[in-house]
């Protein structure tokens, strides 16, 4: 079964196992996204976060759920040494980076806690599966990578398990340069980062996007987490087990 | 293939100190790794060097080679040395190393595994120390002690992500795939996805 919606002005695309889903199921994870996005949404006049970018309301004063986000935001911010950043160059607080992330985040723990067998969501281009069992034993999710110079085709794939279950990627491929650098020389196009959980992943890949080779480096030694850069001219850079998962030949 | 120039003038060091040090000195010698690139991936490589004399009644001298620009690609598993080069070398002695990290692998049967251990140099990527075990005059296994990032963390050079060609990963296996990871859509951008095409297919 699968279910698609549009939200936070991309798609989410939802697939099951077998059978089918309740739709109050379905209801409840588009509720967390179509919530996220009327929260954070810079785009959004009304939102909580353009309300505190014109100063009407202060952080102090927001929501918890915007609070727990710029909470983690920051926590971020300090792990990738500022490569990931709650704030935009004018100082405003933008969570944009870390919102989607958390919304996929959310999604999962309503579908786990309705007991869905395995399930695999896709929100504009990030990934979480939960590999479950099935009558036929585990069903792996195979995701793929899309390639930056020709978006038609992909660069490789491989399978999710419940140990690398999230896959994110950013890029300026589509909506161009939408993150902020902090590594002048850098180059890299696309990045994509699997990790154990999304937010990890999502924030890791903006991260490097953002700072390079040195925070691919301190991304990959401090958290274990397999990454594919692409850079302007098409080069790949990957990590040792990621490599021999999506390569044809035996290493 | 800058690792593999890195490693080669690591090797090649070590090779020439190898001889060095099997011609009676055990103590460190210190090497210059200058403008070495940083050694981004892989496992510890296998060297070994032409097969010298065994330990003869040289007379003592410390080697203090310096390796050559790292400009070529310097292959790690023909790193060569000649006892006349350590012979030549002015002597100089290091200040002593820390201890060895690792544990010397068992002994085989037939030849003993002799470690030694160079001294931490310092580079523009962070600090390097270098193991070589060396049996029969030949080095059999040049293992990395320590290697640290500029701000002085440990670094596990083998978890990096290193270059790959393309024809490595392209496959037909990007076939019967689920889901596709991209840079971000937007709902326009999503009617032209690899993505939006699998959702037609399955619904």
């Amino acid at each position: 079964m699968q279910h698609v919606f549009e939200t936070m002005g991309t798609v989410v695309s939802l697939r099951f196992d077998e059978g089918s889903v309740a739709r109050s199921i379905l209801d409840d994870v588009e509720h967390v996204f179509r919530t996220a996005d009327t929260t954070f949404s810079l785009y959004n006049p009304a939102s909580e976060l353009s309300r505190i970018a014109r100063g009407e309301l202060t952080l102090t004063h927001s929501s918890e759920a915007v609070r727990d986000a710029y909470e983690r935001a920051v926590h971020w911010r300090n792990a990738t040494g500022g490569a990931f950043t709650a704030h935009r160059p004018d100082g405003v607080i933008d969570l944009s980076g870390i919102v989607k992330a958390l919304a996929i985040e959310a999604a999962g723990e309503i579908l786990d806690a309705a007991g869905s067998a395995g399930w695999l969501l896709n929100a504009g281009g990030d990934v979480l599966a939960r590999v479950g069992d099935t009558e036929s034993g585990k069903n792996a999710w195979r995701v793929g990578i899309v390639d930056p110079l020709d978006r038609t085709v992909l660069l490789c794939s491989f399978e999710l398990d419940e140990t690398r279950a999230a896959l994110a990627t950013s890029g300026t491929a589509e909506r161009g340069e939408h993150v902020w650098r902090t590594d002048a020389r850098q180059s890299f196009s696309q990045v994509s980062v699997l990790a154990p959980d999304i937010v990890t992943a999502d924030v890791l890949a903006t991260a490097i996007l953002s700072g390079g080779q040195q925070t691919s480096d301190l991304a990959t030694e401090q958290f274990g987490v397999e990454v594919l850069t692409v850079d302007a001219n098409g080069e790949l850079l990957i990590t040792p087990w990621l490599r021999n998962a999506v390569s044809t030949e035996p290493h | 293939m800058r690792k593999r120039a890195v490693f080669g003038s690591i090797v090649s060091s070590a090779a020439v100190l190898a001889v060095g040090w099997q011609i009676g000195v055990h103590d460190t010698a210190t090497t210059t790794l200058s403008d070495a690139a940083p050694a981004s991936a892989g496992g510890t490589p296998k060297a070994s060097a032409a097969p010298s004399t065994a330990a003869s009644a040289a007379p003592k001298a410390t080697a203090t080679p310096t390796p050559a620009q790292t400009a070529g690609p310097a292959t790690p598993a023909t790193a060569a040395a000649t006892p006349s080069a350590a012979a030549e070398a002015p002597a100089a002695s290091a200040a002593p190393s820390p201890a060895a990290a690792a544990p010397a692998p068992a002994p085989a049967p037939t030849a003993v595994d002799q470690n030694f251990t160079g001294s931490l140099i310092s580079t523009r990527y962070g600090t390097i120390q270098v193991q070589i075990t060396v049996n029969s005059g030949k080095i059999t296994e040049v293992t990395a002690l320590k290697l640290t990032d500029d701000g002085g963390r440990s670094v596990q050079i083998s978890a990096r992500a290193a270059p790959v060609l393309r024809s490595e990963v392209l496959s037909a296996q990007s076939a019967n795939v689920a889901s596709v990871s991209g840079a971000t859509y937007t709902s326009d951008g999503y009617l032209q996805s690899v993505q939006s095409a699998l959702d037609q297919a399955g619904l």
